[in-house]
């Protein structure tokens, strides 16, 4: 008797379990998989969002690699990458290094520089476009110090530059406690080991300390890269894409042709290449710099 | 979780350097915040010609958010409630979906589990760019362009919850929960009742990141909303800083509305915080 009733909530509780996993795959056919086969028709359609798509072919194929827009917003994604990753890499590095050093108030210094991580992309946009504005603080020190002012978001060529340093001031708090993470993590026997021969301490660095970080820095490039690739709102309310397409990056590019100029197929093409590139991206990124780190 | 207490017990010179450095730093990284609440409680012309704390101080901005920017077709009130009303339907729902599917992957033996679990670790490694496009011609074709559907529906589950419940719930004893079958108790009653308190600190973590995801969420709402009256915070103030961008304070003062509640969630539950991005680190 009572060994049949447990055999019978057994069985009860594994359709229970089937049950909830094939809601969950319901709805992920929904909203995902079916998408899926709207990505396919939109590839090989000719649509405006109001008629009946018709068969192109390969079309919006030759219309996206001959696309100045969509070279240009590739390359955006390198001069991103460029400023960015130095940028970003140096200051986390020496938050990290800074991190290990501080006796007292670790937790409220890490805090400090988490905040701007857990914060609205639309509202640090805003707030950034306004203290980098021809007339805002940052120019009214930079005249009433050194007499000049710089056109931090209104000129080609720093504008790209303004948007990396506005990303590292969100990202540099995450990246710096991965970073730091690793750093605890390596023996202290290893540095004694250093002091004893005498090694300078940027040998130390470039020779035991970021080898022994190796994966936490692997992490924060591939972060990184996909923030490069899927980076919208900073662009988008601070510069829109300008001066002269300057930050137009690939996002924006797709949110245009497609909501704009009304040419879904080929944003929806454009974001299969993009998801593409920057996967192959970060697989090439870890092939040239991975390497296993093992304590013998 | 990193260790953030672990002292180094070091006195020389230079860590006293270092230390007030940092502090130096940590308090420069707030400055865009210190800014912005200042500039929100100043009058426009003279947000750019005083220092950060002089000037004449005001509520006006806010008044005018709430006032005036209603005739201008800018419902600011509105939108507030808005993003806390998508916001946290997304929320309770994620957190209810993950625990329930969660325990499911974590603790009933069903046929084709494993198999569900692999879709799920591949659907979290699929750039979500890809389906922006596709995505928004389901939801036209639903017919639910510009209603709060759009935001929500598409978001109430989430893999990457799941994901994280599911790990936690395995290691909470089986003991526990064949007890609590043995007391005749309900599925929902095992799942609320026990895991959700035995497992706060995941559960919160969920609840918090999938908050300050949905709140922060700005490309996705501009895309399927168009009509002011159902917008959330963070388009409409987009959309007004784009039109009205003139008017440096209220649009200041949008800001400060928008990021304050993602900064005292931050400030609350710091703790859940950082424990949900050192889990990142493994």
């Amino acid at each position: 008797m009572k060994f049949g009733n447990i055999k019978l909530g057994e069985i009860r509780e594994s359709q229970i379990g089937a049950a909830l996993a094939v809601s969950f795959l319901l709805f992920n056919v929904i909203f995902w998989a079916y998408p899926f086969v709207w990505l396919l028709i939109l590839s090989f359609s000719d649509w405006r969002f109001f008629d009946v798509p018709t068969f192109s072919g390969l079309k919006n194929f030759f219309i996206v690699l001959d696309d100045p827009e969509f070279w240009r917003s590739l390359w955006n994604v390198l001069r991103f990458l460029g400023y960015y990753v130095p940028i970003v890499l140096t200051c986390s590095l020496a938050f990290a290094f800074g991190l290990q050093h501080i006796g007292r108030g670790k937790v409220f210094i890490a805090l400090c520089f988490l905040l701007a991580h857990i914060s609205s992309g639309v509202a640090y946009s805003l707030v950034f476009t306004k203290i980098f504005s021809s007339t805002g603080p940052m120019n009214r020190l930079l005249l009433d110090w050194f007499g000049f002012s710089i056109p931090w978001l209104s000129s080609p060529s720093m504008a790209m530059f303004s948007i990396s340093l506005v990303v590292t001031w969100k990202f540099v708090g995450y990246y710096g406690l991965i970073l730091y993470s690793g750093l605890v993590a390596i023996p202290n026997e290893i540095y004694d080991a250093a002091k004893l021969d005498n090694t300078p301490p940027l040998m130390r660095l470039f020779k035991i300390s970021l080898p022994m970080i190796n994966s936490q820095l692997i992490m924060v490039l591939v972060f990184a890269i996909t923030v490069a690739f899927g980076i919208f709102t900073e662009p988008y309310m601070m510069t829109a894409g300008g001066p002269m397409e300057s930050t137009n990056m690939p996002l924006l590019v797709i949110y245009e042709s497609a909501f704009h100029r009304l040419q879904p197929g080929r944003a929806a093409l454009m974001a299969v290449i993009i998801a593409i590139v920057s996967y192959l991206a970060i697989k090439i990124m870890r092939k040239i710099l991975e390497k296993n780190v093992e304590l013998v | 979780m990193i260790d953030l207490k672990k002292k180094i017990p070091q006195k020389s010179i230079g860590s006293w350097v270092i230390t007030v450095l940092m502090y130096i730093l940590a308090l420069t990284w707030l400055y865009p915040y210190i800014w912005m609440v200042m500039a929100s409680l100043k009058p426009t012309p003279e947000i750019y010609h005083t220092d950060l704390f002089s000037g004449s101080f005001t509520l006006d901005n806010y008044q005018f958010l709430f006032d005036s920017a209603e005739k201008l077709n800018r419902p600011f009130l509105k939108s507030l409630f808005n993003s806390f009303f998508i916001t946290l339907s997304v929320t309770a729902s994620v957190v209810i979906t993950s625990a329930f599917i969660g325990y499911a992957m974590a603790k009933i033996d069903f046929w084709g589990r494993e198999r569900v679990n692999n879709f799920i670790l591949f659907q979290m490694v699929v750039p979500a760019m890809m389906l922006l496009i596709p995505q928004f011609v389901l939801i036209k074709q639903l017919g639910l362009i510009n209603t709060y559907s759009a935001m929500i529906l598409p978001v109430m589950v989430s893999g990457w919850g799941i994901f994280m419940m599911a790990q936690a719930f395995k290691g909470t004893p089986n003991d526990y929960i064949d007890a609590a079958k043995l007391d005749r108790a309900s599925l929902r009653q095992i799942v609320f009742n026990l895991m959700v308190p035995l497992n706060k600190s995941i559960v919160a973590i969920v609840a918090l990141f999938t908050f300050t995801g949905t709140w922060d969420n700005f490309m996705w709402p501009l895309i399927v909303m168009s009509d002011v009256d159902k917008m959330p915070l963070s388009v409409l103030l987009a959309t007004f800083s784009k039109q009205y961008g003139i008017y440096v304070g209220p649009v200041m003062a949008g800001s400060v509305l928008q990021a304050l509640p993602l900064v005292l969630l931050f400030i609350i539950f710091r703790r859940y915080f950082l424990q949900g991005m050192s889990l990142s680190l493994k």
